[in-house]
Protein backbone atom coordinates (compact mmCIF):
# COMPACT_ATOMS: atom_id res chain seq x y z
CA UNK A 1 0.00 0.00 0.00
CA UNK A 2 1.10 3.50 -0.62
CA UNK A 3 3.41 2.74 -3.50
CA UNK A 4 2.30 3.56 -6.98
CA UNK A 5 3.79 1.27 -9.59
CA UNK A 6 4.20 2.48 -13.10
CA UNK A 7 1.73 0.70 -15.31
CA UNK A 8 3.38 -1.35 -18.03
CA UNK A 9 1.77 -1.45 -21.41
CA UNK A 10 2.39 -3.97 -24.15
CA UNK A 11 1.89 -1.53 -26.94
CA UNK A 12 3.70 1.60 -27.90
CA UNK A 13 2.29 4.40 -29.96
CA UNK A 14 5.66 5.61 -31.15
CA UNK A 15 7.35 2.63 -32.78
CA UNK A 16 5.97 -0.77 -33.75
CA UNK A 17 6.94 -3.72 -31.62
CA UNK A 18 9.71 -5.82 -33.19
CA UNK A 19 8.77 -9.49 -33.58
CA UNK A 20 10.93 -11.64 -35.89
CA UNK A 21 9.04 -12.86 -38.90
CA UNK A 22 6.02 -10.67 -38.23
CA UNK A 23 5.27 -7.31 -39.81
CA UNK A 24 3.77 -5.01 -37.17
CA UNK A 25 2.31 -1.57 -37.51
CA UNK A 26 0.34 1.01 -35.55
CA UNK A 27 -3.13 2.39 -35.93
CA UNK A 28 -1.91 5.83 -36.86
CA UNK A 29 0.39 4.34 -39.48
CA UNK A 30 -2.58 2.55 -41.04
CA UNK A 31 -4.58 5.79 -40.99
CA UNK A 32 -1.73 7.71 -42.59
CA UNK A 33 -1.43 5.06 -45.27
CA UNK A 34 -5.16 5.03 -45.96
CA UNK A 35 -5.26 8.81 -46.34
CA UNK A 36 -3.13 8.52 -49.46
CA UNK A 37 -5.32 5.89 -51.10
CA UNK A 38 -8.75 5.80 -52.67
CA UNK A 39 -10.08 4.10 -49.54
CA UNK A 40 -10.19 7.51 -47.87
CA UNK A 41 -12.90 8.53 -50.33
CA UNK A 42 -15.08 5.71 -49.08
CA UNK A 43 -14.31 6.59 -45.44
CA UNK A 44 -15.14 10.24 -46.09
CA UNK A 45 -18.39 9.23 -47.77
CA UNK A 46 -19.34 7.44 -44.58
CA UNK A 47 -18.23 10.31 -42.39
CA UNK A 48 -20.04 13.00 -44.30
CA UNK A 49 -23.30 11.10 -44.18
CA UNK A 50 -23.26 10.68 -40.42
CA UNK A 51 -22.59 14.16 -39.09
CA UNK A 52 -24.03 13.86 -35.62
CA UNK A 53 -23.98 17.20 -33.85
CA UNK A 54 -23.85 17.95 -30.17
CA UNK A 55 -26.93 19.57 -28.65
CA UNK A 56 -25.09 22.31 -26.83
CA UNK A 57 -27.08 25.52 -27.15
CA UNK A 58 -25.25 28.63 -25.97
CA UNK A 59 -27.60 31.45 -26.88
CA UNK A 60 -30.64 32.25 -28.94
CA UNK A 61 -29.09 30.44 -31.93
CA UNK A 62 -29.42 27.33 -29.82
CA UNK A 63 -33.19 27.53 -30.24
CA UNK A 64 -32.78 27.43 -34.02
CA UNK A 65 -30.32 24.58 -33.61
CA UNK A 66 -32.82 22.56 -31.61
CA UNK A 67 -35.55 23.42 -34.11
CA UNK A 68 -33.27 22.10 -36.85
CA UNK A 69 -32.91 18.85 -35.00
CA UNK A 70 -36.66 18.40 -34.61
CA UNK A 71 -38.95 16.49 -36.92
CA UNK A 72 -40.09 19.34 -39.16
CA UNK A 73 -36.78 19.79 -41.00
CA UNK A 74 -35.99 16.05 -41.04
CA UNK A 75 -32.20 16.42 -41.01
CA UNK A 76 -31.96 12.65 -40.80
CA UNK A 77 -32.07 12.60 -44.61
CA UNK A 78 -28.57 14.15 -44.52
CA UNK A 79 -27.47 11.90 -41.69
CA UNK A 80 -27.52 14.82 -39.26
CA UNK A 81 -28.78 13.70 -35.88
CA UNK A 82 -28.67 15.63 -32.60
CA UNK A 83 -26.80 13.85 -29.84
CA UNK A 84 -26.81 14.67 -26.18
CA UNK A 85 -23.28 13.59 -25.29
CA UNK A 86 -20.04 15.00 -26.69
CA UNK A 87 -18.71 11.44 -26.81
CA UNK A 88 -21.35 10.53 -29.41
CA UNK A 89 -20.95 13.64 -31.52
CA UNK A 90 -18.93 14.49 -34.63
CA UNK A 91 -19.84 18.16 -35.02
CA UNK A 92 -19.79 20.91 -32.43
CA UNK A 93 -21.87 23.99 -33.24
CA UNK A 94 -20.71 27.16 -31.51
CA UNK A 95 -24.16 28.67 -31.30
CA UNK A 96 -23.63 31.93 -29.49
CA UNK A 97 -21.25 34.31 -27.79
CA UNK A 98 -18.33 32.66 -26.00
CA UNK A 99 -17.62 34.36 -22.71
CA UNK A 100 -14.25 34.20 -21.03
CA UNK A 101 -15.79 32.12 -18.30
CA UNK A 102 -17.40 29.62 -20.67
CA UNK A 103 -14.37 29.06 -22.93
CA UNK A 104 -12.68 26.48 -20.64
CA UNK A 105 -15.90 24.43 -20.51
CA UNK A 106 -16.24 24.64 -24.29
CA UNK A 107 -12.66 23.47 -24.75
CA UNK A 108 -13.35 20.58 -22.41
CA UNK A 109 -16.41 19.56 -24.43
CA UNK A 110 -14.33 19.75 -27.60
CA UNK A 111 -11.64 17.53 -26.09
CA UNK A 112 -14.23 14.95 -25.08
CA UNK A 113 -15.38 14.48 -28.66
CA UNK A 114 -13.71 11.59 -30.50
CA UNK A 115 -11.89 12.35 -33.74
CA UNK A 116 -12.75 12.96 -36.54
CA UNK A 117 -14.62 16.06 -35.44
CA UNK A 118 -15.63 19.36 -36.96
CA UNK A 119 -16.80 22.77 -35.73
CA UNK A 120 -19.41 25.08 -37.18
CA UNK A 121 -19.64 28.71 -36.10
CA UNK A 122 -23.32 29.61 -36.11
CA UNK A 123 -24.57 33.16 -35.85
CA UNK A 124 -22.96 36.59 -35.71
CA UNK A 125 -22.05 36.23 -32.04
CA UNK A 126 -19.69 33.33 -32.55
CA UNK A 127 -18.21 34.81 -35.75
CA UNK A 128 -17.37 38.32 -34.54
CA UNK A 129 -19.09 38.91 -31.21
CA UNK A 130 -22.31 40.30 -32.67
CA UNK A 131 -24.00 42.77 -30.34
CA UNK A 132 -21.41 41.85 -27.70
CA UNK A 133 -18.59 42.90 -30.03
CA UNK A 134 -16.72 45.19 -27.64
CA UNK A 135 -17.84 43.56 -24.44
CA UNK A 136 -15.36 43.07 -21.65
CA UNK A 137 -16.30 39.45 -21.12
CA UNK A 138 -16.52 37.88 -24.58
CA UNK A 139 -13.75 36.09 -26.45
CA UNK A 140 -12.87 37.50 -29.86
CA UNK A 141 -11.56 35.50 -32.83
CA UNK A 142 -12.91 32.13 -31.82
CA UNK A 143 -11.44 30.63 -34.99
CA UNK A 144 -8.00 30.88 -33.39
CA UNK A 145 -9.16 28.48 -30.70
CA UNK A 146 -11.15 25.95 -32.72
CA UNK A 147 -10.60 24.78 -36.32
CA UNK A 148 -13.84 26.15 -37.71
CA UNK A 149 -14.87 24.81 -41.11
CA UNK A 150 -18.04 26.71 -41.92
CA UNK A 151 -19.25 30.13 -40.75
CA UNK A 152 -23.02 30.55 -40.87
CA UNK A 153 -23.96 34.24 -40.60
CA UNK A 154 -27.34 35.38 -39.35
CA UNK A 155 -28.91 36.63 -36.19
CA UNK A 156 -30.00 33.93 -35.71
CA UNK A 157 -29.68 31.93 -38.95
CA UNK A 158 -32.74 30.10 -40.17
CA UNK A 159 -32.74 26.32 -39.77
CA UNK A 160 -32.41 26.12 -43.56
CA UNK A 161 -29.18 28.14 -43.29
CA UNK A 162 -27.85 25.72 -40.70
CA UNK A 163 -28.69 22.79 -42.97
CA UNK A 164 -26.93 24.63 -45.79
CA UNK A 165 -23.91 24.96 -43.54
CA UNK A 166 -23.95 21.23 -42.94
CA UNK A 167 -24.16 20.60 -46.69
CA UNK A 168 -21.14 22.89 -47.21
CA UNK A 169 -19.29 20.89 -44.58
CA UNK A 170 -20.20 17.67 -46.38
CA UNK A 171 -18.80 19.10 -49.60
CA UNK A 172 -15.60 20.08 -47.83
CA UNK A 173 -15.23 16.58 -46.44
CA UNK A 174 -15.81 15.10 -49.90
CA UNK A 175 -13.16 17.41 -51.35
CA UNK A 176 -10.77 16.57 -48.47
CA UNK A 177 -10.52 20.27 -47.62
CA UNK A 178 -11.98 20.11 -44.12
CA UNK A 179 -9.95 21.14 -41.10
CA UNK A 180 -11.15 18.24 -38.95
CA UNK A 181 -8.72 15.78 -40.57
CA UNK A 182 -5.04 16.13 -41.45
CA UNK A 183 -4.50 15.09 -45.04
CA UNK B 1 -46.43 56.92 6.58
CA UNK B 2 -45.94 59.13 3.58
CA UNK B 3 -42.67 60.26 2.06
CA UNK B 4 -42.29 63.40 4.19
CA UNK B 5 -42.75 61.53 7.46
CA UNK B 6 -40.16 58.96 6.47
CA UNK B 7 -37.59 61.63 5.57
CA UNK B 8 -38.25 63.50 8.81
CA UNK B 9 -37.92 60.32 10.85
CA UNK B 10 -34.68 59.43 9.10
CA UNK B 11 -33.04 62.84 9.44
CA UNK B 12 -34.26 63.14 13.04
CA UNK B 13 -32.68 59.84 14.00
CA UNK B 14 -29.37 60.36 12.13
CA UNK B 15 -28.82 64.12 11.83
CA UNK B 16 -25.08 63.79 10.98
CA UNK B 17 -25.17 60.69 8.80
CA UNK B 18 -28.06 61.61 6.48
CA UNK B 19 -27.55 64.50 4.08
CA UNK B 20 -29.24 65.90 0.99
CA UNK B 21 -32.46 64.10 1.76
CA UNK B 22 -35.14 64.93 -0.76
CA UNK B 23 -38.51 63.98 -2.12
CA UNK B 24 -38.68 63.38 -5.85
CA UNK B 25 -42.34 62.34 -5.92
CA UNK B 26 -44.82 60.90 -3.42
CA UNK B 27 -43.40 57.44 -4.07
CA UNK B 28 -39.67 58.15 -4.55
CA UNK B 29 -37.35 59.63 -1.92
CA UNK B 30 -33.59 59.82 -1.84
CA UNK B 31 -30.83 60.51 0.64
CA UNK B 32 -27.06 60.40 0.94
CA UNK B 33 -25.66 58.47 3.87
CA UNK B 34 -22.28 58.58 5.53
CA UNK B 35 -20.42 55.43 4.53
CA UNK B 36 -19.59 54.44 8.10
CA UNK B 37 -23.23 54.62 9.14
CA UNK B 38 -24.82 52.82 6.17
CA UNK B 39 -25.43 49.58 8.03
CA UNK B 40 -26.96 51.27 11.07
CA UNK B 41 -29.26 53.35 8.85
CA UNK B 42 -30.38 50.18 7.03
CA UNK B 43 -31.00 48.48 10.37
CA UNK B 44 -33.14 51.41 11.50
CA UNK B 45 -35.02 51.44 8.19
CA UNK B 46 -35.80 47.76 8.49
CA UNK B 47 -36.69 47.67 12.19
CA UNK B 48 -38.53 50.96 12.71
CA UNK B 49 -39.73 52.16 9.30
CA UNK B 50 -40.82 48.80 7.81
CA UNK B 51 -38.45 49.10 4.85
CA UNK B 52 -38.10 45.35 4.49
CA UNK B 53 -37.40 44.90 0.79
CA UNK B 54 -33.94 45.59 -0.65
CA UNK B 55 -34.45 45.94 -4.40
CA UNK B 56 -30.86 46.33 -5.56
CA UNK B 57 -27.32 47.33 -4.71
CA UNK B 58 -25.30 48.91 -7.48
CA UNK B 59 -22.46 51.32 -8.07
CA UNK B 60 -21.86 54.52 -10.00
CA UNK B 61 -18.48 55.89 -11.05
CA UNK B 62 -17.73 59.63 -11.05
CA UNK B 63 -14.15 60.11 -12.27
CA UNK B 64 -14.31 63.94 -12.22
CA UNK B 65 -15.22 63.98 -8.53
CA UNK B 66 -12.83 61.07 -7.87
CA UNK B 67 -15.67 59.25 -6.20
CA UNK B 68 -17.61 56.03 -6.43
CA UNK B 69 -21.14 55.77 -5.16
CA UNK B 70 -22.81 52.70 -3.74
CA UNK B 71 -26.55 52.93 -4.38
CA UNK B 72 -29.15 51.00 -2.42
CA UNK B 73 -32.79 50.87 -3.49
CA UNK B 74 -34.90 49.95 -0.50
CA UNK B 75 -38.66 49.57 -0.70
CA UNK B 76 -41.42 48.88 1.74
CA UNK B 77 -44.41 46.58 1.65
CA UNK B 78 -46.35 48.77 4.09
CA UNK B 79 -45.68 52.20 2.56
CA UNK B 80 -45.79 52.87 -1.17
CA UNK B 81 -42.33 54.47 -1.12
CA UNK B 82 -38.97 53.50 -2.62
CA UNK B 83 -35.90 54.99 -0.96
CA UNK B 84 -32.71 55.54 -2.96
CA UNK B 85 -29.88 55.51 -0.46
CA UNK B 86 -26.45 56.55 -1.73
CA UNK B 87 -23.05 56.47 -0.11
CA UNK B 88 -20.03 58.38 -1.42
CA UNK B 89 -16.76 56.44 -1.40
CA UNK B 90 -13.22 57.55 -2.26
CA UNK B 91 -12.15 56.15 -5.61
CA UNK B 92 -8.74 54.84 -4.56
CA UNK B 93 -9.99 52.76 -1.62
CA UNK B 94 -13.76 52.23 -1.87
CA UNK B 95 -14.80 50.36 1.24
CA UNK B 96 -18.18 50.17 2.90
CA UNK B 97 -19.71 47.99 5.57
CA UNK B 98 -21.71 45.06 4.17
CA UNK B 99 -25.45 45.11 4.83
CA UNK B 100 -25.86 41.33 4.51
CA UNK B 101 -26.62 41.01 8.28
CA UNK B 102 -29.59 43.35 7.71
CA UNK B 103 -30.82 42.31 4.27
CA UNK B 104 -29.66 38.77 3.44
CA UNK B 105 -30.38 39.16 -0.28
CA UNK B 106 -27.68 41.83 -0.53
CA UNK B 107 -25.17 38.97 -0.71
CA UNK B 108 -25.11 38.50 -4.48
CA UNK B 109 -25.77 42.19 -5.22
CA UNK B 110 -22.67 43.13 -3.28
CA UNK B 111 -20.61 40.42 -4.94
CA UNK B 112 -21.58 41.74 -8.37
CA UNK B 113 -20.94 45.35 -7.38
CA UNK B 114 -17.55 44.21 -6.10
CA UNK B 115 -16.52 42.48 -9.32
CA UNK B 116 -17.73 45.29 -11.61
CA UNK B 117 -16.69 48.40 -9.61
CA UNK B 118 -14.19 47.16 -7.05
CA UNK B 119 -16.20 48.37 -4.08
CA UNK B 120 -15.06 46.24 -1.14
CA UNK B 121 -17.86 45.30 1.23
CA UNK B 122 -16.31 44.76 4.64
CA UNK B 123 -17.44 41.72 6.68
CA UNK B 124 -19.20 40.20 3.70
CA UNK B 125 -19.58 36.45 4.28
CA UNK B 126 -18.30 35.38 0.84
CA UNK B 127 -16.84 38.24 -1.16
CA UNK B 128 -15.74 36.67 -4.45
CA UNK B 129 -16.77 37.30 -8.08
CA UNK B 130 -20.30 36.27 -8.94
CA UNK B 131 -20.46 36.15 -12.74
CA UNK B 132 -17.05 37.16 -14.07
CA UNK B 133 -14.12 34.73 -14.06
CA UNK B 134 -11.64 34.99 -11.20
CA UNK B 135 -8.79 36.21 -13.41
CA UNK B 136 -10.75 39.35 -14.38
CA UNK B 137 -10.71 40.50 -10.75
CA UNK B 138 -8.96 43.85 -10.55
CA UNK B 139 -10.02 45.09 -13.98
CA UNK B 140 -13.29 46.60 -12.67
CA UNK B 141 -14.96 46.67 -16.11
CA UNK B 142 -17.80 49.11 -15.36
CA UNK B 143 -15.55 51.92 -14.16
CA UNK B 144 -15.34 54.78 -16.63
CA UNK B 145 -11.57 54.54 -17.13
CA UNK B 146 -11.67 50.84 -18.04
CA UNK B 147 -9.55 50.31 -21.14
CA UNK B 148 -9.79 46.56 -21.53
CA UNK B 149 -12.35 46.55 -24.32
CA UNK B 150 -10.98 44.43 -27.17
CA UNK B 151 -11.30 47.33 -29.56
CA UNK B 152 -11.50 46.22 -33.19
CA UNK B 153 -9.78 42.93 -32.63
CA UNK B 154 -12.11 40.73 -34.68
CA UNK B 155 -9.82 39.87 -37.57
CA UNK B 156 -12.54 38.56 -39.85
CA UNK B 157 -14.36 41.91 -39.82
CA UNK B 158 -11.42 43.96 -41.09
Amino acid sequence: MGEVKEKKTNYSTETPEEIPGVITTTTSAIHNFLKKTKAQDLINWGRKNSLWFMTQPMGCCGVEMIATGCAHYDTDRFGIIPRNSPRHADVMIISGYVTKKYLPALKRLWEQMPAPKWVLAMGDCSISGGPFYESYSTVQNIDEVFPIDVFIPGCPPRPEALIQGFVELQEKITAKKDRGTDY
Amino acid sequence: MDARTIIESLTGKFPEAISEAGIESPIRIQAYVDKDKAKEVCQYLKDSLQFDHLCSVCGVDYPQRNELEAVYHIASYDHAVVLTLKARLPRDSPEIESIVPVYWNANWYERETYELYGIVFKNHPNLKPLVLPEEMLGEWPLRKDYEGFPNKTARNLV
